[in-house]
């Protein structure tokens, strides 16, 4: 396996919103499915991911409800706002986008400058 | 649209964590711990013990106070957090320095109280509107020559405009109504039938008297009773209405009370009974109903809706015109226009608005020189935190942080200063409110606060906080750190403040960020303020000692006086004139009278008479052709009593009677103005259109209507020609005015125990409403030249103290190396010395100029007055003297060994 990867900055937010696009979740299910998704890839501070959390709720891209997790415990679980789901999509769009763009421009080569 | 209803959702989300703040935190604190289960739980699965995967979660987990304050941040929380804490910290550090505390609230106290009590009266008189109905449209119609009208005019008025929806007549008038403890003069209303429909006010009890009830003359004995005169004089009887009272021995049945907040339409006057105007000859005893030679009504309109201004204006004039057209003699030079109601038209209101408006001005500046007070406070302050501050920044705090940390202090202490100023205000409101005029007369100042008078005061004390708090918070961010720190060891803020000020040169310029100079500034500025109030003051108040002494054409001292209304307790004109005579002989026999007469009215009291005069040889009785004079009718010997010299002539005897020719004693100006002589004795002359009158004798000018006016043409008739029921007895005597007034007293019981008196006392209590606005005013003056010094004593001993315990081991050093008193007190206050000075002068500066202003408020107010001057400077220079003292002595009795340990 890979190590680990640091996440970019504000990468953090996209995966959540992706993470949680796929079913509802509570906030350490966010963090297995995440760790899941990426073929445990990056390293993610779990501290961090609840302060994130907090901040899409806060701006209208997650809402949260509190039912019952696996092992029959009270969890907060949070859902994809419409406003989440636009906001996963334009994300999404432009980080292909940036990612095409890094791809071309690194894949360059001496003769066809 | 879409980011509006993005920040909308925000600040609910934020609100609902705010207002479910426990629970909020209770929650996240239950999904941690959620987190940690699950997380523990995968760990024992992948073959860990339970207690070693709780610790790797924990771990993992991180520092979770640090993710929890970062999710509270994200929910928008922190800031209140953090307003919270500094409001914490700014009282812990409030509470820290009682002694700045206490004084930056009480300047602050001061200044935005004073400014509070002057808008709380400019409130009360100036904006707040009458206590009636739609006021907006309701206007006093007043004359360019008089604020009055006569009744025919006001009849004409009313039938003819076409742009009032109602025009009302009302005049005051005292009466005498009989209560359960015998005839009291009270003080009313005449007023037309449509007085109270057209206001739109609903009465308490019972109802009001409509255009219906006031048709014919003598025909509508009602009377409507104010609430206080319900309460007081017939103990809030509750089967009042319908009951009868007698007024002026007349019955007349209450057909209802008015609210307790309505007194009439004018503010300063609380009268106590409404009486249809078709009463007004049984309530005076003679009638103007028709005299259109008469001007006695005030009146009051309500526009008509949609009549614009312009439109009354020109229906005014048509109106004017056509009375002109009709009745030249008595209206020429008609002016009829609208003015606010409330103050007698603007007859009141504009020496109203220069009074208050000086008031404000005045308060103005206080508050200023109480901010420049509370900025210096701030920045001594700032300069004692300089290492506390860079502490905490060099340790990570935010600027931001910072400065909210210190304009949270500022706020805290602007709301205490507000809250103080607030208090202050109310008790001095609450006082004038409750002050009643010495005076038979129902003068009140209602100027209670109301709400808005309470948000100006928080407003003004924040805005001043927080803007003179500004420089002292920037002066801290721009400081430099590393000077801050290496400044001082622990050992205490002397020794800081001393190394800080190296070279045993004045600090000022070596401190940090060179703000010391601001400060200077500061002082200075204050200083001057203060001088410039006090000067106004002096200017102001010394104006007013010239008016008190100004001659009033008579003697006060040593005069009584007692008033008498012979008509209210039911006399006849024979009786009366009989009773006059024994109770002026009872008064003459009483022991240590040196002079005795009676007349119907003062000189200078509220009640006074003017009539036309023309020349013998007149023939054209039009209201231009002649001149308007003020008239008495008195007996011989009241003059003397006076002390009203007879310049030329002789006074009245009691043989100038109804037989024999009319006579009249007359003043300098009515010689001069009227008869065009320097010397009338001899002369003639006609009052209105009656019978020629000679002039026996000629009097020096007094005055007899207000104390600042012009010399005015007077005339005295003898009262045995010219009979009046109102008697005043004036009795000159050598012993003290109170106890001659009991004995007065006492000798009209004796003749009729039954027979009200008023108004009994010294003639100089009586002169008190002639004296009323300039003692309001001197009042008003005295304090502000008082807060003034206050603020300036404060602003000096701030400065000094703070010079003298920041160099408390630099005057060590200079009474060891063997300085001498007088070199270190020029060292440490030399320099607060010179800003006294510098700002006292550029106080009485601008206090040279800004008298010119004060002169048009207060009479005989002169900045051109060396003495004033020089008590302004000698004022200021003893306040800095006082304050500076105790920092004086402490600089003198600096230990220089004790000051030198402290390294």
């Amino acid at each position: 396996m890979d190590p680990a990867a640091e996440l970019l900055p504000g990468t953090l937010d996209l995966l959540i919103l992706k993470a949680v696009s796929l079913g509802p979740q509570h906030g350490y299910g966010v963090l297995l499915r995440i760790e899941q998704i990426s073929g445990r890839r990056f390293r993610i501070e779990q501290g961090a991911l609840y302060p994130a959390l907090y901040r899409l709720e806060h701006q209208g891209l997650l809402e949260s409800e509190w039912g019952t997790s696996d092992n029959n415990r009270r969890a907060k679980f949070y859902r994809l706002t419409a406003a989440g789901r636009a906001r996963l999509r334009e994300e999404t769009a432009g980080w292909q986008r940036l990612v095409a763009a890094m791809a071309a421009a690194l894949a360059a080569r001496p003769e066809k400058v | 649209m879409l980011a509006w209803l993005r920040r909308l959702r925000r600040l609910r989300s934020t609100l609902g964590a705010v207002r479910r703040r426990g629970k909020w935190e209770s929650e996240l604190d239950e999904e941690l711990r959620g987190h940690l289960e699950l997380r523990a739980a995968d760990l024992v699965r992948g073959g860990l013990t339970p207690a070693a995967a709780a610790r790797q979660a924990r771990l993992e987990l991180g520092a979770s106070e640090a993710w929890k304050e970062q999710c509270r941040a994200a929910h928008g929380l922190r800031w209140l957090d953090q307003l919270r804490q500094d409001l914490r910290f700014a009282g812990r550090m409030l509470r820290r320095g009682p002694g700045f505390t206490a004084v930056a609230v009480l300047s602050l106290a001061l200044g935005v109280g004073a400014n509070t009590v002057a808008f709380s009266v400019v409130n009360s008189l100036l904006l707040k509107p009458l206590a009636i109905a739609s006021p907006a449209s309701v206007f006093t119609v007043e004359d360019r020559r008089f604020p009055t009208q006569s009744f025919p005019n006001y009849r004409d008025l009313r039938d003819r405009n076409t742009i009032f929806a109602g025009l009302a007549a009302y005049r005051q008038a005292p009466m005498g109504v009989e209560t359960a403890d015998g005839a009291r003069r009270v003080w009313g209303y005449l007023a037309t039938g449509n007085y109270f429909d057209l206001l739109g006010i609903r009465p308490l009890r019972g109802r009001f008297f409509h255009a219906e009830d006031d048709r014919l003359p003598g025909a509508s004995p009602f009377a409507v009773l104010s609430y206080a005169c319900w309460h007081n004089r017939f103990a809030a009887d509750p089967r009042i209405v319908g009951k009868t009272v007698r007024i002026n021995s007349l019955s007349y049945s209450v057909l209802g009370v008015a609210p307790p907040e309505f007194h009439g339409t004018e503010l300063f006057y609380w009268p106590e009974i409404w009486v249809p105007m078709m009463m007004q000859p049984q309530i005076e005893g003679h009638s103007w109903l028709d005299q259109r030679a008469t001007f006695n009504c005030l009146l009051i309109g309500r526009l008509a809706p949609g009549v614009t201004p312009v439109r009354a204006a020109a229906n005014l004039r048509a109106l004017g015109a056509d009375l002109v057209h009709e009745t030249p003699t008595w209206n020429e030079g008609i002016g009829l226009r609208l003015a606010q109601p409330g103050l007698v038209g603007n007859a009141l209101r504009d020496p109203m608005r220069a009074f208050t408006g000086g008031v404000m001005a005045l308060a103005g500046l206080a508050l200023l020189a109480a901010c420049a007070n509370l900025a210096s406070l701030l920045a001594a302050r700032a300069t004692d935190r300089h290492r506390e501050l860079a502490i905490r920044l060099s340790i990570g705090a935010g600027r931001g942080r910072i400065v909210r940390q210190l304009l949270a202090e500022s706020a805290l202490l602007a709301l205490l200063g507000g809250a103080a100023a607030c208090g202050l205000a109310a008790v001095l409101l609450r006082l004038l409110s409750q002050w009643r005029a010495p005076l038979d007369f129902p003068v009140r100042f209602e100027v209670d606060p109301d709400a808005r008078v309470f948000a100006f005061a928080f407003a003004a004390s924040l805005v001043s906080g927080l803007l003179f708090s500004i420089g002292p918070a920037r002066q801290t961010l721009s400081a430099d750190l590393n000077q801050a720190l290496k400044g001082g060891s622990a050992g205490g803020s002397a020794h800081r403040r001393a190394r800080r000020g190296r070279g045993f040169r004045r600090t000022g310029r070596a401190g940090p960020a060179g703000w010391w100079p601001v400060r200077d500034l500061l002082l200075a500025a204050q200083v001057a303020l203060c001088c410039l109030l006090v000067t106004a003051c002096l200017v102001a108040l010394r104006g007013l000692a010239r008016t008190f002494s100004l001659p009033l054409g008579f003697e006060p001292r040593g005069v009584a006086v007692a008033s008498l209304d012979l008509g209210l307790a039911g006399y006849d004109a024979a009786r009366c004139a009989a009773f006059q005579r024994r109770a002026l002989e009872a008064a003459s026999r009483l022991p240590g009278v040196a002079a005795a007469g009676y007349g119907n009215s003062l000189p200078l009291s509220i009640d006074q008479s003017s009539n036309m005069v023309f020349r013998a040889e007149t023939t054209d009785f039009r209201l231009a052709q002649g001149k308007t004079a003020t008239v008495y009718q008195i007996s011989p010997g009241y003059l003397g009593a006076l002390g009203a010299r007879l310049l030329a002539g002789r006074d009245f005897t009691w043989h100038d009677d109804a037989r024999s020719p009319l006579v009249a004693i007359v003043n300098q100006a009515f010689a001069r103005q009227v008869l065009g002589r320097p010397n009338a004795v001899g002369m003639r002359f006609r009052a209105g259109q009656g019978p020629l009158i000679e002039v026996a004798g000629q009097v020096e000018d007094g005055r007899y209507v207000s104390i600042t006016e012009a010399p005015r043409p007077a005339f005295f008739r003898p009262i045995l020609q010219q009979p009046n029921e109102t008697t005043v007895l004036v009795v000159r005597s050598a012993l003290p005015a109170g106890e001659m007034a009991q004995q007065l007293r006492q000798a009209i019981a004796a003749l009729d125990p039954r027979l009200p008196i008023y108004g009994l006392g010294s003639l100089r209590q009586m002169l008190g409403f002639a004296l009323l606005p300039a003692r309001a005013a001197s009042i008003a003056l005295g304090a502000f030249g008082l807060l003034a010094l206050m603020l300036a004593a404060t602003g000096i001993y701030g400065l000094a103290s703070y010079s003298v315990s920041r160099r408390t081991r630099e005057i060590g050093i200079r009474v060891a190396v063997g300085a001498r008193p007088a070199q270190v007190l020029r060292f440490v206050l030399g320099r607060t010395a010179l800003l006294l000075v510098v700002g006292s002068a550029a106080g009485l500066a601008l206090g040279f100029g800004a008298t010119k202003l004060l002169t048009s408020i207060v009479y005989l107010a002169s900045p051109h007055d060396p003495l004033v001057l020089a008590a302004a400077a000698l004022v200021m220079v003893a306040v800095g003297v006082a304050a500076a003292s105790a920092p004086a002595h402490r600089a003198l009795d600096v230990d220089p060994v004790r000051a030198l340990r402290q390294e």
